[in-house]
């Protein structure tokens, strides 16, 4: 017999007061992580709880806006209407300044074909910010040899 | 304090895409059936416990092994049931080691039971729904439901082990050919096991070439199928295992370590798996594990493998990080025929989990092959003396995995790797 | 059996609908928990969760806790069951001389999900969910209806375990505040609502949000953590036939087996003296009398006539029971940290006086189809 699982109306109950700092920020195009004392991991975007140490991360560090793919994938999926097949393709950035990735997507205009581990990335912010993830819009691709990345990391 | 610990026997269901002949109960009970059928001498009243898993959103119910209570042979008996999403069989079948080692009272002989029967759900939610909770965060904090979904609707577990093959592949330049040889390898095996679900004796590299893609670099003729089956294992003491077969099988190592997610952090926070395919859970519990069972060399040491790759990258890249093979070898060995059934270091002569996969079942299926091969009752027996084996399951997103490490040998000195 | 020692554990508030997180409320259980036996991550061998991915709406339930519950790089698995049996499986890990400290956990937040409609689950598919005649509600009144008529039990001595437990509660500070009843008596628990005839609503332990942890050591580790260890000198655990037309639901089968496999390895002879007080998890009223009388500390049928309350001829659920609050995979869980208080003279407002052998149950099922008992003895 058919059976349901009800999820459609769980209620998946969270706090995230700890991010609403966070995403303050990035309103003012300002992306910003918390660091756990214990281990000195920057957590971007921020993190309940450092898992190493069993502590809260007790600060709030600047992070800068380039990165680097840490990894990707193409997937292709059917869409249901028309049987067409399309390319889905998703990168993780890790933030220059982080310990951790963030799901992302690419300029739009970048051939994906052409992604690698390690390409360099940096933040293209949305016009119209709203304090959310969705600030940050899509990743711009970066030449290895530009300007942005002449600063080097402490 | 503690005991050392036996495999007696290990017997399994038909597997099939399909198994509408039989609900979960019966299915469960012929998995039983089996093992007790390998286990001359032993009958129901010889069990002293059970310990029961699977994953249950696949079937739309929850606790199962209450209601198959009498077709396990349970009733009125200690029972413990544990589940841990694509770990469960090894999670499973290192709880039913642990049942025995720590010798309470009346228990002995312990029987494991793992099962799935994915046909009568939808896999793909059942896997999705793993992350539900942290991309409702994600939505809260701004990201839209169609960047999200993508992750979804491809079916977690492949959604994730995409990301991991991107590294891994990026690491060593390994080809697609070097991917379909293994699935040709594995599929192969398979048609001489019984139980398996994709028997294909005469598949080639091209015909698995030859299949769109699923999710880049993997096409579907490279993926594992969706499976219906059980499997169970008799544990009991190094004296009461002598009694029922000529070569019981000591375990001798077990570990189940736990990472931090790939691909999503909890609660919306990003992961702090830069590269999913370091696998620092998995090489931890090798430490662990092969610690306790006294291997320091464990290329030499190791005569059989049995890994958890429904995909595979991940059989290349876990015969490395479990210290079978030197990082970044694994491609060669497969060509050059070590890890064939007449090879060196024989790997998952039973087909793997590439050729079947009934999600709760796997992980307990490869100890449980692996054991086999050790007794010499394996279907697809290797020609070799099997003196040392492995089985090794890997789930959740890329952060869960379970090792058991098992000789004909008893390892009676236990070395604690931890504090 | 050789001794094993909890040196530590925490349960936080419980609530009908917390606001907070999932997260956050293990991460304050574990941390308070590794707190109080002082600690450290790095000290952590293994980590044994409870929860069910119907109750969190997610699969694989234990996947994204790992960080949050301690279990990070740690040997880490899942019970699927209640908390007590998580507690189990730790003990498990223990004796077998792998591990130096186990960290238990289990909870989760039934306000998020319809409780009622998520038990359906457990049903057999192919009889019972079809018929609608067999779930978690139905089988509270056949249980309730069987036990009264074959004992000639009165609705009236079954209503005054519920006042006793919600009572007891008033001075329980972490029980859950709906269960808190300073002046509460017979008629008004069984003037309330019907929830299955003739079990009232007032006579159901509430599920509701929680999360609870606990700390086991082998009895060296234990000694050098704490000067005040508990130690669980015996369990037993058993699971009785599924169909409730297979079993006499006026008795407990698997309690009785439980019971008498946990007092043989305690050394336990004679439970009623030997025992000070029982933690036991009774989800509905009628089971705590249906549990006593399993377990020997009353003749069958004659439960009700044992003094109950604290201080009595033995105390029953001083801390209310699961009536004080039922957060499921937790409740099993807290009783034992509840009797684990009581041996350590930590209960306060509801200590009974000189506790030196308790016993804690946990179950499962309808009907309390598998029962787990700890049998536990003071340090000192």
């Amino acid at each position: 017999m058919p059976g349901n699982w009800y999820l459609a109306s769980y209620k998946y109950k969270f706090n995230i007061s700890h991010n609403s700092h966070f995403l303050k920020k990035l309103k003012d195009k300002k992306i910003i992580g918390n660091q756990c004392s214990g281990c000195n991991r920057v957590f971007f975007p921020p993190r309940l709880v450092c898992g190493k140490c069993l502590v809260e991360p007790d600060q709030w560090v600047d992070i800068r806006e380039t990165g680097k793919v840490a990894t990707y994938a193409i997937v292709y999926l059917k869409d249901p209407e028309t049987g067409e097949i399309q390319e889905k393709p998703t990168v993780l950035v890790h933030q220059d300044g982080a310990d951790t990735a963030i799901l992302a997507k690419l300029n739009p205009e970048v051939d994906f074909k052409d992604t690698y581990v390690g390409m360099p990335v940096k933040v293209h912010w949305a016009e119209n910010r709203t304090g959310g993830l969705m600030d940050i819009e899509y990743y711009d691709v970066l030449e290895d040899d530009a300007e942005d990345l002449n600063s080097t990391k402490d | 304090m503690g005991r050392q610990v036996a495999i007696a026997s290990a017997g399994f269901s038909e597997h099939a895409s399909k198994r509408s002949d039989v609900n979960m109960a019966e299915l469960v009970s012929e998995a039983v059936e089996d093992c007790l059928k390998n286990a001359p001498g032993v009958e129901f009243k010889d069990i002293d416990a059970f310990v029961n898993g699977n994953m249950p959103a696949f079937e739309g119910s929850n606790m199962p092994e209450l209601w198959m209570t009498d077709w396990m042979g349970a009733r009125n008996k200690p029972l413990l049931r544990v589940t841990t999403g694509g770990t469960t069989g090894g999670t499973v079948a290192i709880a039913g080691y642990y049942t025995v080692a720590a010798g309470l009272p009346k228990i002995d002989t312990v029987l494991a039971i793992a099962f799935e029967q994915q046909s009568q759900g939808d896999t793909s939610v059942g896997l999705a729904s793993v992350a539900y909770g942290e991309i409702s965060v994600l939505n809260t904090m701004g990201i839209p439901y169609d960047q999200l979904s993508r992750l979804l609707s491809a079916g977690a577990a492949i959604g994730v082990a995409a990301y991991q093959a991107t590294n891994y592949m990026s690491k060593t330049n390994i080809t697609e050919e070097d991917l379909a040889r293994v699935v040709v390898q594995n599929r192969r095996n398979a048609a001489k096991t019984w139980w398996t679900h994709l028997k294909m004796p005469d598949l080639t590299i091209e015909e698995v070439l030859d299949t769109p893609y699923i999710s880049y670099p993997l096409r579907y003729g490279m993926v594992c199928p969706a499976s219906d089956g059980a499997c169970a294992m008799l544990f009991t003491t190094e004296e009461k295992a002598k009694d029922i077969c000529d070569i019981p099988v000591f375990v001798n190592g077990v570990a189940s370590v736990a990472n931090e997610t790939a691909v999503l952090g909890y609660d919306g926070s990003g992961t702090g798996q830069i590269d999913p395919s370091d696998q620092l859970g998995a090489m931890k519990s090798s430490e662990l594990a092969y610690n306790q069972a006294g291997i320091s060399f464990p290329r030499k040491e190791i005569d059989y493998a049995e890994v958890y790759s429904p995909f595979p990258n991940q059989e290349l890249m876990w015969v490395e990080k479990l210290g079978l093979f030197e990082e970044t070898t694994a491609p060669k060995m497969y060509e050059t025929g070590i890890t064939a059934l007449r090879g060196e270091l024989p790997i998952n002569c039973s087909g793997g989990v590439n050729a079947t996969n009934a999600i709760g079942a796997s992980a307990m299926e490869r100890p449980a092959e692996a054991a086999l091969q050790i007794m010499g009752k394996a279907d697809n027996q290797v020609p070799k003396t099997v003196h040392t084996s492995i089985g090794h399951g890997w789930g959740g997103s890329l952060n869960l995995c379970t090792l058991m490490v098992m000789s004909d040998e008893p390892q009676r000195k236990w070395k604690m790797g931890v504090k | 059996m050789e001794k094993v020692g909890i040196v530590g554990y925490y349960q936080v508030k419980l609530h009908s609908d917390a606001n907070y997180g999932r997260y956050e409320m293990i991460f304050e259980a574990v941390r308070g928990a590794v707190d109080m036996a002082g600690l450290k991550k790095k000290d952590i061998s293994t980590v044994i969760s409870c929860t069910n991915d119907y109750y969190d709406g997610r699969t694989i339930s234990n996947c994204f806790t790992v960080e949050v519950g301690g279990g990070y790089m740690a040997d880490e698995s899942k019970v699927e069951m209640d908390g007590a049996h998580a507690v189990l499986y730790g003990l498990m890990r223990i004796l077998s001389g792998n591990h130096k400290l186990a960290v238990i956990w289990g909870g989760s937040m039934p306000s998020c999900f319809p409780y009622h409609s998520t038990r359906l689950f457990e049903t057999d598919p192919t009889w019972e969910r079809p018929l609608t005649y067999v779930n978690d509600i139905t089988s509270a009144g056949f249980q309730m209806r069987s036990y009264t008529e074959k004992y000639g039990v009165s609705a009236e001595e079954i209503a005054s375990v519920a006042v006793k437990n919600r009572k007891n509660a008033v001075k329980n500070p972490l029980a859950l505040a709906e269960a808190q009843n300073s002046n509460i008596n017979v008629k008004e628990v069984l003037a309330s609502d019907i929830y299955a005839d003739p079990v009232t609503e007032l006579m159901v332990a509430q599920p509701c949000d929680g999360v609870a942890a606990l700390l086991l050591a082998p009895e060296r580790q234990a000694l050098k953590i704490t000067d005040n260890p508990v130690w669980i000198t015996g369990v037993g655990y058993s699971q009785e036939a599924y169909y409730l037309g297979d079993r006499n639901l006026y008795e407990s089968k698997s309690m009785e087996l439980a019971g008498k496999i946990a007092f043989d390895c305690a050394g336990i002879k004679d439970p009623k003296s030997e025992i000070d007080v029982a933690e036991l998890f009774e989800a509905y009223a009628h089971e705590e009398l249906i549990f006593s009388e399993a377990l020997g500390l009353a003749e069958k049928g004659k439960g009700a006539s044992v003094n109950s309350e604290i201080n009595g001829d033995i105390s029953i659920n001083p801390s209310g029971g699961a009536t004080s609050g039922n957060p499921p995979c937790a409740t099993g869980l807290i009783r034992v940290i509840e009797a684990a208080k009581q041996l350590r003279g930590e209960a306060n407002g509801y200590q009974v006086n000189n506790a030196k052998k308790a016993i804690a149950s946990g179950q499962i099922g309808m009907c309390a189809q598998n029962n787990i008992l700890f049998v536990l003895e003071g340090g000192n």
